[in-house]
């Protein structure tokens, strides 16, 4: 703990919604104090909910940046990105860094958010898909993907629909291979699901039933001539395309936390305050699990506005608040006027 | 009208940041020698320790261009960290959508904020290498982390492998081991570097190849230059006591000299090779030494001996930081007073200093013709910046240098009436070296009267003293010599710039950007600093409403020669920051003097 009259040091794992948004608010209540965002990420804090815009057009990073470069500076917050966070001793209050970098904090906040989760059975053939989860990502399929190429997108999640939607209105051909993820993270009922897989036909996608298919076997190399990749299912049949994409929603990045002490499931389980096991240390955003009292368990919140939110409370609960979160997103699924499928998890501002 | 200057297509300036002993230096120059063999422009300079022992910082930079530039930028497009320790301080110098390229890995420990992710500012961009595991893959060890860096650095900017690969075998040419395996180095690093998605705005235009002319293009030093200028001069006899920043020029002579049948001796101080090339050259051989300030400093007895002889000889003097052992691997100018006045007497002598590298070859060349045909020491005032600063050179196909342009006695000034030291209508007299016959004469550090027997009469010293000085004079007509010469010139100007020695690049270099600003600026090179070209320096200051003479000495000490020789008020920007003078800085200043310009000029009422 730092004496008091010490400016706190906030450290921030994440630059995405949630940790961008924690580390404005930071600021503004703990003006004196130190705050530190550690990412992965090479770029500042851009919105990946734009991606899908590098097919119209949009081809240089600084046009996805949410805040100038200069706002950091501006703010006094320390940025370091390419950063990987190898564990966290809660109990010491340092977080090491894999190059071997210990930095001490006053209060943690995770916000590592989640990465792309690959069914098991397709991970021998990672080096043959196309991930869509950064900027680099995004421009890797741009580059592939030739100018009215066949998209085949695997599972199919909100992230991978709304890629979907773009690529339609754009030019290029999208055959969804459908399964239990397709409408990740909405729950769907088995009544709804033939109505909003007809909507994304209707929007443009063609799909097909890789459960009804047997699943896929494997994912090749197209032959000369031929598009560049090949996806045999187990009934023997396939589908050929420029690029090969997963969409299986995401799990939350939560390795380094493994014997910080705080406690977890499949995310770091928190209370309505956002604040783990460990009182200096919260969670925001797609990788913690929040205890609902009214469903009596712990449960994601997905999308933008969630997650904006979580940054906000968490910052506010880090400098002395101890305010419950409420949800801020409309979760369900809807067919628009115009026939078309709508997700507000698209929504962002 | 004021003519725009194209910017170059490219305009890079990469530096590599280390510790002695990482490769610092080796990777740059193997960089360098590929990006001019491509056929870029290069300037580079390294920065190094003074202590031979320990981990001193070194840097190595470089501003690769299509279009020739004449300094280094202030700030940098790529670093590369072999050592955060040393490259977190340059950090800063990375412009905005400029790359760092660093060592992500790590074996020990660091302290908070000791790794270099903590200082990259967010608008430059981070490229993590893992270059120690990628070295330790491809050769075993971890000591090829420079060239990984250098592989990464080429793949991620899309330039050709094989050059790098035959610039590697030509650094290890006579060790194919470690060849091969730092080849098996910059492939791990080239692949990684390929693979990686360019988010910087750093792009390498290609660039067109210049048609040949029988012109020799190289990429060499200052130092190496002035050896290339003395070897093409037929230099036979060479004396030199080792010093930084000098010692090179020895180093290379020593490689050359014997080759062609020439002398070099290394002596036991500066006094012992000043006083041998004294001695050469009063024996007729086309003699030089190389030293620094404080070599000079006590070269300048005998130096006034040659002055008092008539004797042809050539100093070449790289500056440091000084006084005393000062600064030794730091650059600064602030041995002008000492080159021009040093000295005990009235020892008149000529001093010429180059701008850049390929002036580092024409002065060392035209220095021997000189010393010869004015029969006086001539020094050649280098600077640390520019004798170990790389530059992509075009050499004549010719050596452009008279081979001999001593005034020899004819015969019937020989005999035994011969006057070694006639006063003559232009005050050079016939010269005789030993073991011409009937040139037998008198050379001492007395003073002489004409045939050189020893006298102290007023009149004889005066008439001496006189012949000195004004035999001088005709240097400033050398032939086929730039003794100066203004740029950008376009009449009337606002603000004109009067440089000499290195600075005058970034001067060069500031005055295009202040006329792209729309200033009217222009500039102006002495390179002869003794004799002074005081009426063309003049006629070009009626020329400008301002003169700034910007010099990286504390004192001025060009600003104080030009004043004393035309008379007249300069503005002056005098730095020692041991580093070359900013571009930036001068722009500044010229700013400044176009507003107090602006702020007199009458306002015209319509």
């Amino acid at each position: 703990m730092a004496p008091a009259n010490k400016p706190k040091h906030h450290v921030v794992v994440g630059s995405g919604v949630a940790g961008s948004q924690a580390a404005a608010t930071l600021r503004e209540r703990d003006p004196d104090s130190r705050i530190t965002i550690f990412t992965l990420s090479s770029l500042p804090f851009y919105n990946r909910y734009d991606l899908p815009k590098v097919f119209r057009g949009r081809q240089d990073w600084r046009e996805f940046l949410v805040y100038p470069p200069s706002y950091y500076e501006e703010h006094r917050i320390t940025l370091r990105r390419n950063c990987r966070v190898a564990n966290v001793d809660g109990r010491r209050r340092v977080l090491a860094l894999e190059h071997k970098e210990d930095v001490a904090f006053d209060t943690l906040l995770v916000a590592s958010g989640g990465r792309a989760y690959l069914p098991e059975e397709l991970s021998d053939f990672r080096l043959l898909m196309q991930r869509f989860a950064s900027f680099t990502e995004a421009m890797g399929v741009r580059k592939q993907l030739p100018e009215g190429g066949h998209a085949v997108l695997l599972g199919g999640d909100m992230i991978g629909l709304d890629l979907a939607r773009t690529l339609v209105d754009t030019g290029y051909r999208v055959s969804l291979v459908t399964g239990p993820h397709t409408f990740w993270p909405h729950e769907v009922s088995d009544a709804q699901r033939p109505v909003l897989l007809a909507a994304l036909e209707r929007m443009g996608v063609v799909l097909v039933d890789g459960v009804a298919a047997g699943g896929i076997a494997a994912i090749e190399e197209g032959a000369r001539g031929m598009p560049a990749r090949r996806v045999v299912f187990r009934d023997g049949s396939d589908l050929r395309g420029d690029v090969v994409m997963p969409f299986f929603g995401l799990v939350p990045s939560v390795e380094f936390m493994l014997g910080s002490g705080v406690d977890i499931e499949r995310g770091l389980l928190v209370n309505e305050a956002l604040r783990t096991t460990d009182e200096a240390i919260y969670a925001a955003g797609d990788v913690c699990q929040i205890w609902s009292d009214a469903e009596r368990k712990y449960r994601f919140y997905y999308g933008w506005k969630n997650v904006r939110a979580m940054g906000e409370l968490a910052a506010r609960n880090m400098t002395g608040g101890d305010e419950p979160f409420r949800p801020a997103q409309d979760e369900q699924l809807e067919i628009r006027s115009d026939g078309w499928l709508h997700s507000p998890f698209w929504e962002y501002e | 009208m004021m003519t725009q200057r194209m910017m170059p297509a490219t305009d890079i300036q990469i530096a590599i940041c280390g510790s002695a002993g990482d490769g610092t230096i080796a990777a740059g120059e193997i960089l360098r020698n590929v990006m001019a063999g491509i056929g870029y422009k290069v300037i580079s300079f390294d920065v190094y320790p003074a202590e031979i022992r320990g981990f001193g910082k070194c840097i190595a930079r470089m501003r690769i261009t299509t279009e020739q530039a004449y300094s280094l930028k202030q700030r940098s497009d790529v670093l590369i960290s072999l050592d955060d320790s040393h490259a977190i301080p340059h950090v800063g110098e990375v412009r905005d959508c400029g790359a760092v390229i660093y060592e992500s890995g790590s074996i020990r420990p660091v302290p908070e904020g000791g790794h270099i992710s903590a200082h990259i500012l967010p608008g430059q961009l981070p490229y993590g290498v893992p270059l120690r595991e990628l070295s330790e893959k491809a050769t075993g060890a971890n000591k090829s982390r420079n060239i990984v860096a250098l592989g990464y650095l080429a793949g991620l900017f899309g330039l050709p492998a094989q050059p790098f690969i035959e610039g590697i075998d030509g650094k290890f040419k006579k060790k194919a081991e470690v060849a091969r395996s730092n080849e098996a180095a910059f492939q791990e690093g080239y692949a990684i570097g390929q693979a990686t998605y360019k988010l910087d705005d750093v792009s390498f235009e290609p660039v067109a190849r210049s048609a040949g002319n029988g012109a020799r293009v190289a990429m060499i030093n200052g130092n190496a230059a002035v050896v290339r200028g003395c070897l093409d001069a037929g230099i036979e006899t060479f004396f030199g006591y080792p010093i930084t920043p000098a010692t090179s020029i020895m180093e290379r002579l020593a490689a050359e000299m014997p080759k062609r049948g020439a002398r070099l001796l290394q002596t036991e101080d500066e006094i012992s090779a000043i006083s041998a090339t004294v001695g050469a050259g009063y024996a007729g051989a086309r003699a030089a030494t190389a030293t620094s300030g404080p070599g000079l400093a006590l070269m300048a007895e005998m130096l006034g001996l040659g002055v008092i002889a008539e004797v042809p000889c050539v100093v070449f003097v790289s500056q440091r930081g000084g006084p005393a052992t000062g600064m030794p691997t730091k650059h600064e100018q602030s041995d002008l007073h000492m080159a021009v006045y040093g000295g005990h007497g009235d020892a008149p002598r000529i001093v010429i200093a180059p701008t850049n590298v390929e002036g580092c070859y024409r002065c060392a060349g035209k220095a021997f013709e000189m010393a010869e045909a004015y029969q006086v020491p001539v020094i050649v005032l280098l600077d640390l910046y520019l004798s170990n600063r790389y530059e992509t050179v075009s050499f004549p196909a010719r050596p452009p240098f008279e081979p001999d342009m001593t005034r020899y006695a004819e015969k019937g000034e020989l005999g035994e009436g011969y006057k070694r030291f006639r006063v003559t209508e232009d005050f050079i007299s016939p010269r005789a070296v030993p073991g011409t016959r009937e040139g037998m004469h008198v050379a001492t550090g007395l003073e002489h009267n004409e045939p050189g027997r020893p006298n102290d009469q007023p009149e004889n010293h005066q008439a001496q003293s006189h012949k000195r000085h004004q035999k001088l004079k005709a240097a400033l007509r050398h032939p086929d010599f730039t003794h100066y010469k203004r740029f950008g010139d376009e009449g009337k100007v606002d603000v004109g710039l009067i440089a000499w020695g290195s600075t005058f690049g970034e001067c060069l270099e500031a005055m295009h950007k202040a006329r792209t600003d729309g200033i009217r600026c222009a500039a102006m090179k002495v390179v002869m600093l003794s004799p002074f070209p005081a009426e063309a320096v003049a006629a070009f200051m009626d020329d400008c409403a301002a003169v700034l003479v910007p010099e990286v000495n504390y004192q001025g000490q060009f600003a104080n020669l030009l004043q004393a020789n035309v008379g007249r008020r300069v503005e002056r920007l005098d730095r020692v920051p041991g580093t070359p003078m900013p571009v930036e800085e001068i722009l500044q200043e010229i700013r400044r003097l176009t507003g107090r310009i602006e702020a007199r000029r009458p306002v015209r009422v319509a």
